[in-house]
C-alpha cells in the first residue's frame, strides 16, 4: 500500500486550535454540547481565536452552534455534528497510516 | 487571502507526530475534566462504605434476635451519607458545567432516583410499628430495597442513553441488594461494604482505564 502524505490530512482538522476543539467535543458523549465559555477554558484559546476557528468549523458543517437568551444574559452553546465526528475519524485513521508509515 | 491558502496556513509545519499528540492529549484532558465521578473519590468512598458496612456488621453481629444496628452507630451511617451526597454531587456539577444535550438527567429521572433512596427509609418507622419483624423494617428495607431500586433506576436511566458503563454500575448496585437480601441481616451489613467496595473501586479502574485510551496509536 502507498504510504499516506500529510496532504492527505484534512485541513480543517489539520492545526493545533481546530484540532483541540474537534477532539475536546468528540470526547463529549453522543448528542451533547459544550458551552462556548467551558471550551475555551477547556483548551486555552482566547474568545476571538476560538470564534474564527470555530466558524471555520461550522462553514464545514463540523461544528454547529446555538445562541439562546435568558433575559439580559445568552448563553452559546457548540456541538459535534454527525459529520464533524466522521471527519475526525477518517482524520485519526490517516493519522495512524501516515505514522504507521514512518 | 482565500480560504484555502488560509487553512494551509493554519497547518503550516503541523508534524503528524505532533498533531497526534495533541489529539490523544486533548481527548484525555477533556476526558478527566468531564468525568463527574472523579477515581479519586470512588477510591474514598469505597474504603468509608466497607469502614461502614464493617462497623455496623460488628454493632448487629451476635444478635439474636436481630433487632437491628445500636443507636450509637446511626450518627455514622448518616454522616456519611450526607457527607457523600454533598461531595458527589459538587463534584459532579463542577464537572459537568456548561455540558448540555442528551446526557444531562431530567428532573424526572432525579426525582426518581432521590425517591428509589429516599422512600425506604421513610418506610422503617411505620413499617416497624406495623407489626413486621426488626429485620423487614431495620435491614430490609435501609439495605437491599435502596440497593436494588436505586441501582436498577440508574441502570434503567444510562441504558436509555445508552451509557454502558454506568448502566454496568447501576447493575452491580442491584447485584449487590440482591446478595444483601439472601446474606440476611447479619452478614449483610458486612456483605453491603464489601460488595459496593468492589464496585465503587471497580468502576474508579474502569474510568482510569478509559481516560488513558489512547486516540492514535496505543
Amino acid at each position: 500500500m502507498p504510504l499516506m502524505t500529510t496532504e492527505e490530512l484534512d485541513p480543517l482538522i489539520h492545526a493545533p486550535a481546530r484540532l483541540k476543539i474537534v477532539a475536546t467535543l468528540a470526547a463529549l458523549p453522543d448528542g451533547d454540547n459544550l458551552s462556548f465559555t467551558r471550551l475555551q477554558d477547556l483548551i486555552g484559546l482566547t474568545p476571538g481565536n476560538l470564534i474564527i476557528h470555530l466558524r471555520k468549523l461550522e462553514d464545514a458543517g463540523y461544528v454547529s452552534s446555538e445562541k439562546t437568551r435568558n433575559g439580559t444574559s445568552s448563553l452559546t452553546t457548540v456541538e459535534l455534528t454527525g459529520s464533524g465526528r466522521k471527519a475526525l475519524e477518517r482524520y485519526t485513521r490517516s493519522l495512524r497510516d501516515i505514522l504507521g508509515g514512518v | 487571502m482565500n480560504q484555502t491558502s488560509d487553512l494551509a496556513a493554519d497547518s503550516g509545519n503541523f508534524d503528524p507526530r505532533r498533531a497526534a499528540a495533541v489529539l490523544s492529549e486533548t481527548t484525555q484532558q477533556t476526558r478527566r475534566e468531564i468525568e463527574p465521578a472523579r477515581p479519586w473519590l470512588l477510591t474514598v468512598r469505597g474504603l468509608l462504605v466497607l469502614g461502614v458496612g464493617i462497623v455496623f456488621w460488628l454493632s448487629v453481629r451476635g444478635q439474636h434476635p436481630y433487632t437491628g444496628p445500636t443507636t450509637s452507630v446511626i450518627p455514622l451511617a448518616v454522616t456519611f451519607g450526607v457527607l457523600n451526597t454533598i461531595v458527589t454531587l459538587t463534584f459532579a456539577r463542577r464537572a459537568t458545567l456548561g455540558i448540555g444535550g442528551r446526557s444531562r438527567l431530567h428532573p424526572a429521572e432525579i426525582a426518581l432516583l432521590a425517591a428509589a433512596w429516599i422512600v425506604p427509609y421513610l418506610l422503617m418507622v411505620p413499617v416497624a410499628n406495623s407489626g413486621a419483624s426488626t429485620s423487614v423494617a431495620y435491614y430490609v428495607l435501609p439495605v437491599p430495597v435502596p440497593l436494588i431500586a436505586a441501582g436498577l433506576a440508574w441502570a434503567g436511566i444510562s441504558a436509555a442513553r445508552r451509557r454502558r458503563r454506568p448502566c454496568g454500575t447501576g447493575l452491580a448496585v442491584a447485584a449487590v441488594g440482591v446478595i444483601c437480601l439472601i446474606a440476611g441481616p447479619i452478614a449483610g451489613w458486612l456483605a453491603m461494604g464489601i460488595g459496593l467496595c468492589v464496585v465503587l473501586l471497580g468502576t474508579a479502574l474502569v474510568i482510569v482505564r478509559g481516560q488513558r485510551r489512547g486516540v492514535v496509536g496505543a
